[in-house]
């Protein structure tokens, strides 16, 4: 019973939630041309989080797409951290046995915010929008709209962020230098402009 | 490497003189006109400024040092020394930097912290700034300010540090900043007509002094853009950067001598992106 | 912006953050850029409003109190921080503009010097205690209804508070509301209710072909400064009008005039009568009270008396004769002596002779709801409280929005005569002298933190009441709204029909709920109404407009007397800055610099050159200016925009108290004025002290932005042009 309602929730959530129909049935990539992707490895910390957050469990298993929480990406320079409002209208009736759900929902009832610890950032003077970058390479991007699900946007983030789908905390995989980022736009024919970037 | 070489290549293309013909190919052009006869010297544009821009507050010793931050200053002059009494009130006028076209900062920076930008701005990279202040030194308009100290350490005792605008950064000792028309609130605006498919609709923003200014003394806006408010007071007032043939144009080439629009020490041939219009004072006896 | 209500003050609710708390991309101080993972802490949102986007600012509306002119504002709101103030474009007042004070009013609101927890005085020493002392104090000392030994002591109050206000002093069994304010047309108003049945008539700037203005600093420091001045900017375009300015130190307003006139002061009643005089003999109509008055000034008696020659007087007499419509206004230095009505009356004489009673000056219209009609301000309150307080006629005093200890003269003797106060309770937000000198210490939320309806005494065409709403969560969770603390003290009074309203809030809610249905036309209910009345920040209210019957009461102006004792006259400027000194703690207006002189961070005194050379005094000496009543130490600063016989200090500075920003700095002209008092409005006469100046032989540079760049050198910086050839290729 709880499975099945688990599973309704799921579908509820992807197709309500992001209209990206059902995502169990995109289980198949797409030849999608994805942009070049900077050379460069970084070996980041396993930082600590409040609640030891399974990415993995919610993308690679569960198929939920990454914009389904981090919806602010679209819209804003930031891509924020879900509300915790977000994190509970699933999670009232998933998992609540576990010891990290029950976290969540201690918090969720004192009406505290979750301390997350950042792990991805950019210096002070750096203007990055997430906004213009989503819009270009998912958004105007026609093959990846037409299949849109966590397996073929993942990839994306996965430029910078690394392949959440196979880490639990996210962890710093990319060295986000200048160089790093330039490399990129040079190779995606992003804006050369030091005002476009630096603030 | 080759990106450093980008940026050399395409820097020299907006390095040219007006005299030189200039650079042609903005995407915008942000220009100002400021109107002296509404200008009342009241310095909201100032302030609106400090809070807009992250401007650090330096103290009584400092400021006398000449150490102070403020981009946007009214400058007040006495223009009837030899009459007992200032008989027509005191001459306001805002100053902040000019955007020059040709700009005498740019070509002396040695390390391409200062630059023009495809939007007609003299940016100011910071954290690319060694501070050789050359470029105050070449700035005829002295509206480069330099930080001989690290003022976040003092100007923003907490929590006053929480009014500070996340937009744009707080600069560090050793660093030359100037106003830069509000380049964070042309990023955002920018962005949001690209992420709407449009160009940028004149006066959906301006910049925090415009926005304050009691009298709309100051006008913000795109001269590239022919419907733009501030192109149509350019072109009334018959002040444009080039002729025809792309010669630098000043006042004197003027149809209507009569016409108020000036801009500061145009003679020096920087191509300000500033307007001014005339101040007006009775005749009286 | 989002419709619902509810969500509106649950959004300041459940997001959750401690507003000291990090903000999810808030800014970085250099010193913390930190590029190492794990070291900063992002804290999510628990359950925002859908509008509420991390990365992009949202807009409150609410209402501006750094002074009187209560202007609308706009506040932009990121990651829960406000951010920004702007004006509000729906408001009449200031129609989207904001002045330097009402930029700078974010800084008082994350003043590093607020007070963040209730104080109370014991062994001398202001200490920390909790709530529920503080308020069982403060039941225990009203209890016994002290009826007329209580008084509240404000600032300018309006709107709801107002109405509170009110509720709670008649529960206490009191009539004592002394509102005081230093700056504010007190004697104008009393003038215009007698002369043309109106306190505060609407002035039409845009109207005018010509304004004098005796004194009046409307671009600066007089009534409404930023409306009058987006109508200035209307006045001065097209026909431009004309705008003469005679006064003994030049204001902000005056660096504007096309004619700066010096004038002695305390003659401005004899120069407006001489003016009549000349319209009189012109063949314009003196109203009976008025003839001997004018009579008695003919321009060259009126240029013995006033150092305004009779050429310059005929001269502004023919432009105004010239130029109809006009407007006459009389400011602060008009006031300021203790013949202010008479020489106020004597200038608005001048608008009712000239015809511009009903043109350039109309009716404003008695405001539909008296009792949120703005309480204001006065220095007739002032003294009125001093005497209460020395003659023992006080046991319990509450102070809020007033700084009356900083504000009084020496010869008021106020901190001695609080003292004989025995419970005094100061609602403040930050540690001033009043508050200094409270037994109890009620910390207050600022007003980016608060609920309020605001009607400002100054009504514009369309204008009604600004609303002010919080724009963020409070900073110190041990503040508490105003609104909050009338209603908590009318509870513990007892008070049963105030019982219902869990907060403030609640009980503003249900006001603007009540009021009658024309109101609330194209709202759906209630709800929508109010989440209406939230997004504008305004909500008008048609005014019944009547015709303004000029009366003209018998005019008599006193010979002046000279003094030799003490020679010059002090002039205690005020400035759209530090205004009465209210600002003196936040940064920005400390470091910007003053219009007419820009000196920074400091007090100044202006003399003109003459004068100086004539004392022996330089630039930068310090100087002992001395009256009757004391004396203070100041750097002078050479200036020929003050008459010769003048001395201008600006009000603002020489706090004793009042934050790191504001202690210690400059002097306090206040304290050394004279007990001079108008003999009519019983206002306090700001311009009629006398002083003798002594060079201390000692000197100091003041810091001053530009300092010696007076002049252009020939440079084309600021260009002027004739009016004439303005007219001829702009004039309208």
């Amino acid at each position: 019973m709880k499975d099945l309602l688990r599973r309704w929730l799921l579908t509820f959530l992807c197709v309500g939630g992001f209209l990206i129909g059902t995502s169990a049935a995109a289980s198949e990539a797409p030849t999608i041309k994805y942009p070049v992707p900077p050379p460069g490895d970084y070996n980041g910390d396993v930082v600590e989080q409040p609640i030891e957050f399974p990415h993995d469990i919610h993308t690679k298993v569960n198929k939920i797409n990454c914009l389904y929480c981090h919806t602010y990406g679209r819209r804003s320079k930031v891509a924020g951290i879900p509300p915790t409002s977000k994190c509970m209208g699933c999670h009232r009736v998933i998992a609540t046995d576990k010891p990290r759900i029950q976290k969540l929902t201690e918090y969720w009832e004192k009406r505290q915010s979750i301390p997350w610890k950042k792990v991805h950032d950019v210096p002070d003077f750096v203007h990055f929008t997430h906004e213009r970058h989503l819009k270009k390479f998912i958004f105007d991007n026609e093959d990846l709209v037409q299949n849109l699900s966590v397996d073929t946007v993942a990839p994306v983030c996965a430029a910078c962020h690394g392949d959440l789908r196979e880490m639990t905390v996210a962890r710093k995989v990319k060295p986000m230098t200048m160089g790093w980022c330039v490399a990129c736009h040079e190779a995606n024919g992003g804006p050369g402009d030091c005002w476009k970037c630096h603030k | 490497m080759s990106s450093l070489q980008n940026l050399i290549d395409n820097w020299s293309q907006y390095r040219k003189g007006i005299e030189q013909g200039g650079f042609h190919h903005y995407e915008h052009r942000w220009g100002m006109a400021i109107d002296l006869n509404a200008c009342i010297g009241c310095n909201a544009c100032s302030t609106a400024c400090y809070a807009e821009n992250n401007l650090a507050v330096v103290g009584p010793e400092r400021f006398a040092q000449g150490h102070f931050m403020h981009w946007l200053r009214v400058e007040r002059y006495w223009d009837q020394p030899d009459k007992e009494f200032p008989e027509q009130g005191a001459s306001f006028l805002p100053m902040m930097c000019q955007q020059c076209g040709a700009a005498p900062c740019e070509p002396v920076c040695p390390v391409v912290a200062t630059y023009h930008t495809p939007d007609g701005l003299n940016a100011q990279v910071y954290n690319r700034c060694i501070g050789s202040r050359y470029c105050n030194n070449n700035c005829p308009y002295r509206v480069r300010y330099f930080n001989f100290w690290s003022y976040y350490e003092t100007s923003w005792p907490e929590p006053l540090n929480m009014q500070l605008n996340p937009d744009l950064t707080v600069r560090d000792k050793g660093v030359m900043e100037k106003c830069t028309f509000c380049v964070q609130r042309i990023r955002t605006a920018k962005d949001k007509a690209k992420m709407e498919n449009r160009k940028v609709k004149d006066g959906e923003f301006t910049t925090a002094c415009a926005q304050a200014c009691p009298t709309n003394a100051i006008h913000f806006g795109d001269l590239m853009d022919p419907e733009s408010q501030v192109t149509k007071l350019w072109a009334t007032h018959q002040v444009s950067r080039v002729d025809e043939q792309g010669r630098p144009r000043h006042e004197q080439d003027k149809k209507n001598p009569d016409l108020r629009g000036y801009r500061v020490l145009e003679e020096l041939n920087t191509d300000p992106s500033v307007m001014y219009l005339e101040r007006v004072r009775e005749t009286l006896a | 912006m989002s419709g619902n209500e509810l969500n509106r003050r649950g959004f300041l609710k459940l997001m959750g953050w401690s507003a000291a708390g990090a903000g999810l991309a808030g800014c970085d101080l250099p010193s913390t850029v930190t590029l190492e993972q794990g070291k900063e802490t992002v804290l999510s949102y628990l359950s925002p409003e859908e509008y509420v986007i991390p990365g992009i600012g949202v807009w409150y509306a609410s209402t501006c109190m750094q002074c009187a002119a209560f202007c609308g504002i706009h506040g932009r709101v990121r990651e829960g921080h406000a951010l920004k103030l702007e004006g509000n474009p729906d408001s009449p007042l200031n129609r989207g503009k904001l002045c330097q004070m009402g930029q700078a009013g974010i800084q008082g609101h994350y003043n590093p010097d607020r007070i963040t927890q209730p104080l109370l005085r014991k062994d001398g020493k202001l200490t920390p205690i909790g709530w529920d002392e503080a308020w069982s104090l403060i039941g225990q000392k009203i209890s016994n209804a002290p009826g007329e030994r209580f008084a509240w002591v404000t600032g300018t109050v309006s709107g709801h508070q107002a109405v509170l206000l009110a509720a709670h002093t008649e529960a206490m069994g009191s009539k004592n509301h002394f509102a005081v304010e230093v700056i504010g047309p007190h004697v104008g108003r009393a003038v215009n209710q007698d002369m043309l049945g109106e306190a505060m008539p609407r002035l039409v700037l845009d109207k005018a072909k010509l304004i004098l203005s005796l004194g009046a600093d409307f671009l600066g420091t007089w009534v409404s400064p930023t409306h009058f001045a987006t109508e200035y900017a209307k006045f001065r375009s097209g026909s431009r009008g004309m705008l003469v300015q005679v006064e003994p130190k030049m204001t902000l307003t005056g660096g504007n005039a096309d004619m700066w006139v010096p004038i002695r002061p305390g003659t401005e009643g004899v120069l407006a009568l001489a003016i009549a005089n000349v319209l009189m003999k012109g063949g314009a109509k003196v109203p009976e009270a008025a003839i001997a008055a004018v009579s008695a000034y003919e321009p060259a008696k009126a240029a013995e008396v006033t150092g305004v020659s009779a050429e310059r007087i005929e001269k502004i007499a023919a432009l105004l004769k010239e130029h109809s419509p006009s407007l006459v206004l009389a400011g602060a230095p008009v006031e300021g002596h203790a013949h202010g009505y008479q020489a106020a009356a004597a200038v608005q004489l001048l608008n009712i002779m000239l015809g511009n009673v009903g043109q350039t000056i109309v009716s404003a219209g008695g405001f539909p709801f008296p009792q949120l009609a703005a309480k204001s301000g006065s220095t007739r309150d002032l003294i009125a409280f001093a005497d209460a307080a020395k003659n023992q006629k006080l046991d319990v005093a509450f102070f809020y929005g007033a700084n009356p200890v900083y504000s009084a003269p020496h010869f008021l003797a106020l901190p001695e005569a609080l003292q004989k106060i025995p419970f005094k309770v100061a609602f403040a937000q930050f540690p001033d002298e009043t508050a200094e000198a409270a037994d109890l210490v009620i910390p207050l939320a600022s007003y980016l933190e608060d609920w309020g309806t605001h009607v400002a005494a100054y009504q514009p065409e369309e204008a009604g009441i600004t609303v002010q709403q919080p724009l963020m969560e409070r900073m110190y969770n041990d503040t508490i709204g105003f609104g909050d603390a009338l209603l908590k003290l009318l509870k513990l009074g007892k008070s049963e029909q105030y019982a219902a309203w869990e907060d403030y809030y609640a009980y503003l809610r249900n006001a603007v709920a009540t009021l009658p249905a024309e109101y609330k036309a194209g709202a759906a209910n209630d709800n929508a109404f109010w989440d209406q009345t939230l997004q504008k920040g305004v909500l008008k209210v048609a005014a019944a407009a009547q015709e303004l019957k000029p009366q003209v009461p018998e005019i008599k102006l006193p010979d002046v007397q000279p003094n030799e004792g003490y020679p010059l006259y002090l002039v205690p400027s005020t400035q759209l800055g530090l205004w009465d000194g209210r600002h003196a703690n936040l940064p920005w207006l400390q470091e910007a610099p003053d219009q007419i002189s820009k000196v920074v961070w400091d007090s100044w005194a202006e003399i003109h050159p003459a004068t100086a050379a004539k004392l022996g005094i330089k630039e930068d000496d310090i100087i002992e200016i001395a009256s009757e009543q004391g004396s203070i130490k100041v750097k002078a600063y050479l200036f020929k925009g003050v008459h010769q016989d003048v001395v201008a200090v600006p009000m603002g500075q020489g706090h004793e108290a009042y934050g790191r920003y504001a202690k210690n700095r400059g002097v306090n002209v206040l304290k050394i004025l004279d007990p001079v008092i108008d003999a009519k409005t019983r206002e306090l006469a700001l311009y009629g002290t006398r002083v003798k100046l002594a060079n201390t032989g000692k000197n100091e540079p003041l810091v001053i932005e530009g300092r010696g760049n007076n002049s252009q050198r020939g440079r084309k910086l600021v260009v002027t042009i004739s009016a004439d050839q303005f007219r001829k290729t702009e004039g309208a």
